[in-house]
């Protein structure tokens, strides 16, 4: 039975497809097809995925790997396939779950769209990427998926295609995705080229194969750990990707500008599932990172300065979607993070509980967004709690577990990588705490500013329909407990380390509430709760009470408020090299070199000298015989003269 | 004789001779043109039958050498009309044979006047290229080499745009210096192997037993000639002038087929006679393909005309087909020959896209237009897939061929070899330098697609009507094979893959063999 389950996971991934498939060709004209096929395919999804988690959880040493070649020239093969391990079976649940929610959402959210078939072919067309990505069992067909997320995510961002900033967005996304795709391109080649040899006689790049490959690679000496073509370089060059995909510092500007889309897409893609692939692939391909301690430092320092940067921003933005995309930046920055400093499962198990309360605080804003006539500005909104009091519920739920509250997801999985940072790197400790009474203080904010005091907008403001609240409440309930199999509270202690870990030592195999008390009175537990009490607070006295720090920072410290609320500048910095340097660059090469050299010089240049000379021959060409035998004679003349003089 | 059997001995003189007499019937009906592209029609689709008789019955892609030869005397024993084909040859084949029914479809707007000339000289076109792709004789190979040149000619100067004089004299000259370069490799490699027959069998042999000078003299003939046609920086600038002015289904079969008689020749005669020459020249090779790679992005984002960003997009992804080939792999080989047949696809459905357009607002210029899918969506998803193809999304035929050539090209022997001495290997940091171009590609196809469908919708445009059927077809179909080729490459690899192992295989031998003497 179990091991029916796992032979047919692919099934998991297959459904979305056909489904999307479908609806593109045959059922576009009805919206009530549309959502039955998408919802019920991830629906079937999410039951399967919970099936194949369980089963792997029973018996986690069967690692199910199936590769059928994709392309064969001479020795060079490539293979498409299907992995289950543990790592995998966590993010299917994952996946197929926000997958889930979001598309019922959507239901009520787009239902007045004329698009509306057309999103739920785009979403179950996401959802069958993100689930292949999963799914892979080797880093090129990673490569695939990868890039096929990013298109559906480029498709969903430009979904209301008629807006300029949506379509400035989606080419902006989809670029600056490619950047970090052609980096990882070359980091896989280098792998592929140091190796080529090994993968004669195995499944190539396969993820499996990885540990092996670096050990071979490391005791060989095949390839230096640090240097120009090193080990290093080429964990770095795969890191582009993620970077990208994760918009990590300094390829984040994408992400603030996705929101853009739709509100579903921004809580499925940009909070839950496509921007933690990047975390994702880092995790898949760790045997290689681990390799370097250089490539593991840059990670950490990259997504520490991720989260502090972005966190920054979010301080002070007005617009409720772009808080929370920097807050989703900052988070993945400390998922990086913790992956850099060699907490594996932590990384992993904040990705998770990320997505949960990542997807609905979005969710939530969504439903916000529309109660308030498409008003994103926070300014515009306020005392939502007695007009909306689902959505305040949730939100509230889904601030207190992303700021750290006791008990509540986010405050088992954060701590899990702040203990660690205190255990191998102390800035990084401070940052990361520095980090989060920042998420504390700019989430309370939002909160505030959203739902209490006085409405300050125009719109009659009113509770959704269930459509949009039932998956608001249904998401609320893992941001509450999922952190628990994390936590020293339940019986056998840290599950999910005990599930998904690389080989490091993880002491949370006692439990209890002692252990847990014990955890919590230590400076790496103290300081975050210190953090979370005195962000929330802040937050409190300040968006509450009126205490006018605002203005003290408006006036007294400008040039720091500025520079968060227009992002440190970083959009303007790229944009002007892009357009005063680079782009005028090009048009001058291609000027200089295709108009005036080729076409001016030779081709037009050639022309005029065949006439020119066809001009000249006019008075030569006589027609006198003897006038050309004299040329011929000269000529041979001359060529005889000259030859002998050569040889002599 | 029964006629199956007949046929099969037959199948590619039919191919051959089919259009001309097509040609010839055409000449003779009267000047209407339903008339005159059913009847090119039907002959097009005979052809594509047969070409797939010819795959699927009797052809076995495991065999490296040659299958259906027919060799009949000509002017005596030295040249013969000799015809057969091989994996790499059948390929191409079979993409003029998918573009041409294709092609006579997406004509029916242009060839309003004088359609009798004009699907006639369609027709012509279609002969010498087929002829191109299946003559085993040098000579007959040239011959229909030149052929081309006049119905293309044509083509473009009696149906082409305004400034269609200056284009199709400048596709003349550069075509007719190719031809020039190329008649002058083909007798010096005839006279200096004293060879008595312009078999090409018997003269990739004898080449590679040439002296140096000879081998090198007639490889950089070659060379040229097929870097024109390609067409390879810095004889591009015949392509975007004439894709501008040739009317779109010219351009989709220019775009489609004509450039790959260039690939073609790369493949067949110059890896196929003189490897070490190619490898001599490695390094120069590589730099002018990453030239053109990333070279031929810039240039297309800096341009205001659709039609001459897609041309500049065709040097860039041309560029693959030169880095595949001096990558001296099996997998660049393999991912060369790949970027030709999905290139053929995409740019021809590009084309067609662009087309469209131009049919209804008459006018290039991307600054005209604006959301333009309020009035076009199905032209705006079509397009989507058509650009996503183009700038090599995974999934899509554009992936595989420029993927197979990065792996090729990366993990090159040849290019590590080239650089013993240096710190560095020089193959990969172009290799590298090419990456660049997948990112520059996203951006102008992006650009392209945001400018011209996106935004704000242009008023002006309000009366125009989506694509028609019969539009949707030809899009239909490219995009369909694209969609089938990227999703399971092996559909086409599985054709000429062994061939061009073998051609890769015969290239390491002699670079073997003349590095022992």
């Amino acid at each position: 039975m179990s091991e029916n389950i796992l032979q047919n996971a692919w099934l998991i991934a297959a459904l979305p497809l056909i489904s999307a498939l479908l609806i593109i060709f045959f059922f576009n004209f009805s919206r009530v097809i549309s959502a039955t096929l998408s919802i019920g395919a991830v629906a079937y999804g999410l039951i399967h995925s919970l099936l194949v988690l369980n089963a792997v959880y029973q018996n986690p040493e069967r690692v199910l790997e199936v590769n059928i070649p994709w392309i064969v020239a001479g020795n060079f093969k490539l293979f498409v396939g299907y992995l289950v391990d543990p790592l995998c079976a966590m993010m299917l649940v994952v996946v197929t779950a926000v997958s889930l929610f979001v598309q019922i959402y959507t239901h009520g959210y787009m239902k007045e769209d004329p698009g509306y078939s057309r999103f739920y072919s785009y979403l179950s067309l996401f959802t069958f990427s993100m689930l292949g990505l999963v799914f892979s069992t080797n880093l090129f067909q990673s490569y695939i998926f990868w890039e096929l997320v990013g298109v559906c995510s480029f498709l969903l961002i430009g979904f209301w295609w008629y807006k300029p900033s949506a379509a400035s967005a989606c080419v902006k996304a989809f670029v600056v995705n490619r950047i970090g795709d052609a980096g990882l391109l070359v980091g896989i080649l280098i792998l592929y080229f140091v190796s080529v040899s090994y993968w004669d006689n195995h499944t190539t790049l396969a993820f499996s194969e990885l540990k092996n490959v670096m050990k071979v690679l490391v005791d060989g000496n095949v390839l230096p750990v640090v240097g120009v073509l090193s080990i290093t370089t080429m964990a770095l060059l795969i890191l582009m990707g993620p970077m990208a995909k994760s918009a990590q510092f300094p390829l984040h500007i994408w992400l603030p500008d996705a929101m853009e889309g739709p509100t579903p897409i921004s809580a499925l893609i940009h909070a839950a599932t496509m921007v933690a692939a990047g975390v994702y692939l880092i995790a898949r391909c760790y045997p290689i990172y681990v390799s370097s301690d250089v490539a593991m430092n840059i990670v950490a320092w990259i997504g520490a300065i991720t989260a502090i940067f972005s966190a920054s921003i979010a301080l002070s933005q007005y617009d409720i979607k772009r808080t929370l995309a920097y807050s989703t930046c900052s988070q993945l920055g400390l998922m990086v993070m913790a992956l850099g400093l060699g907490a594996y499962s932590a990384g992993l198990f904040h990705l998770m509980t990320h997505a949960f309360f990542k997807a609905m605080l979005f969710l939530c804003s969504g439903s916000v967004i529309i109660a308030c006539h498409h008003e994103q500005d926070m300014r515009e909104m306020g005392g939502l709690k007695k007009h909306m009091p689902i959505t305040s519920l949730c939100c509230l739920i889904g601030v207190l577990a992303i700021s750290g509250f006791p008990l509540l997801s986010g405050f088992w999985s954060k701590d899990m990588i702040i203990a660690a940072a205190w255990e191998h790197n102390k800035t990084l400790f401070v940052i990361a705490s520095i980090t989060a009474f920042m998420t504390a203080f700019y989430m309370f904010r939002l909160y505030f500013m959203t739902f209490s005091g006085k409405y300050r907008g125009h719109a009659h403001p009113h509770e959704c329909t269930p459509a949009i609240t039932t998956p608001l409440i249904a998401l609320a309930i893992p941001s509450i407990f999922i952190g628990f199999l994390g936590s020293p509270l339940i019986p056998g202690g840290d599950k999910f380390s005990a599930f998904i870990h690389y080989g490091e030592h993880h002491a949370h195999h006692e439990w209890g509430f002692g252990v847990f008390m014990h955890e919590l009175l230590s400076i790496q537990g103290l300081v975050p709760l210190f953090t979370f009490i005195v962000g929330t607070v802040l937050a409190y006295m300040v968006y509450v009470k009126g205490l006018g720090l605002n203005n003290f920072f408006k006036d007294k410290l400008t040039p720091l408020y500025k520079g968060s609320f227009n992002k440190w500048y970083i959009d303007e910095a790229y944009y002007g090299v892009l357009n005063k340097v680079i782009m005028p660059s090009y048009q001058y090469l291609w000027k200089i070199i295709d108009r005036v050299i080729i076409d001016g010089f030779f081709v037009n240049g050639s022309a005029f000298v065949a006439s020119f000379v066809g001009g000249g021959l006019r008075y030569i060409e006589t027609g006198r015989g003897q006038f050309y035998a004299l040329v011929m004679f000269a000529s041979v003349l001359v060529g005889v003269v000259v030859s002998l003089f050569r040889f002599k | 004789m029964d006629l199956g059997s007949f046929f099969l001995q037959h199948a590619l003189s039919t191919i051959v001779i089919l259009p001309i007499i097509a040609a010839v019937i055409i000449a003779f009906l009267p000047d209407r043109e339903p008339l005159c592209r059913a009847l090119a029609l039907i002959f097009s689709l005979n052809i594509l039958l047969n070409v797939f008789v010819i795959i699927f019955s009797k052809f076995d892609p495991t065999l490296t050498s040659l299958q259906y030869v027919e060799s009949y005397r000509w002017f005596g024993d030295t040249i013969r009309f000799k015809l057969g084909v091989d994996g790499l040859s059948v390929s191409m084949v079979l993409l003029m044979a998918i573009l041409l029914p294709i092609t006579i479809i997406a004509s029916e707007p242009i060839a309003k006047q004088k359609p009798k000339f004009y699907y006639s000289m369609l027709m012509l076109v279609t002969t010498s290229v087929i002829g191109v792709f299946v003559a085993q004789d040098l000579f007959l190979f040239f011959l229909f080499w030149e052929l081309e040149l006049i119905p293309m000619y044509f083509l473009i100067a009696i149906w082409g745009g305004k400034n269609r004089a200056y284009a199709s004299m400048k596709f003349l000259i550069y075509t007719f210096v190719a031809g020039a370069l190329m008649f002058a490799a083909v007798l010096l490699l005839y006279f200096g192997s004293h060879s008595t027959t312009f078999d090409m069998e018997v003269l990739a042999n004898l080449s590679k037993t040439l002296p140096h000078s000879f081998k090198f003299a007639c490889f950089v003939l070659f060379f040229l000639c097929f870097i024109i046609k390609l067409p390879s920086f810095p004889f591009h600038t015949w392509l975007p002038d004439a894709h501008v002015e040739a009317p779109t289904p010219v351009s989709m079969l220019l775009a489609g087929i004509l450039l790959k008689m260039g690939g073609y020749g790369l493949y067949r005669i110059c890896a196929g006679f003189f490897p070490t020459i190619l490898a001599e020249l490695g390094v120069l090779i590589l730099i002018l393909a990453t030239v053109n790679i990333v070279g031929g992005a810039v240039a297309c984002l800096v341009q205001d005309d659709m039609k001459k960003i897609i041309a500049y997009s065709s040097v860039s992804h041309m560029g693959f087909v030169l880095l595949g080939l001096v990558s001296l792999t099996a997998a660049g080989f393999s991912g060369g020959i790949f970027q030709m047949f999905s290139h053929g696809l995409i740019s021809a459905a590009l084309f067609m896209l662009v087309g469209t357009l131009y049919e209804r607002t008459h006018t290039r210029n991307v600054a005209d237009y604006g959301g333009m899918t309020k009035y076009m969506p199905k032209c705006f998803y079509i397009f989507i897939l058509a650009a996503m193809a183009n700038l090599a999304l995974p999934a899509l035929s554009g992936f595989v061929g420029e993927s197979l050539v990065f792996y090729g090209a990366f993990s090159s022997p040849f290019f590590t070899e080239l650089s013993t001495g240096l710190h560095f290997n020089f193959g990969q940091i172009c290799t590298m330098f090419c990456s660049i171009g997948v990112i520059l590609t996203a951006g102008y196809m992006l650009l392209l697609l945001k400018k011209v469908f996106m935004g704000p919708e242009n008023t002006k445009w309000a009366g125009l009507t989506d694509l028609r059927t019969s539009e949707l077809v030809v899009l239909g179909t490219l995009l369909g094979l694209v969609v089938l080729y990227g999703v399971y490459p092996m559909a086409l690899t599985k054709i000429y893959e062994p061939s061009s192992d073998a051609l890769n295989q015969s290239a390491q031998i002699a670079r073997l063999t003349d590095d022992q003497t």
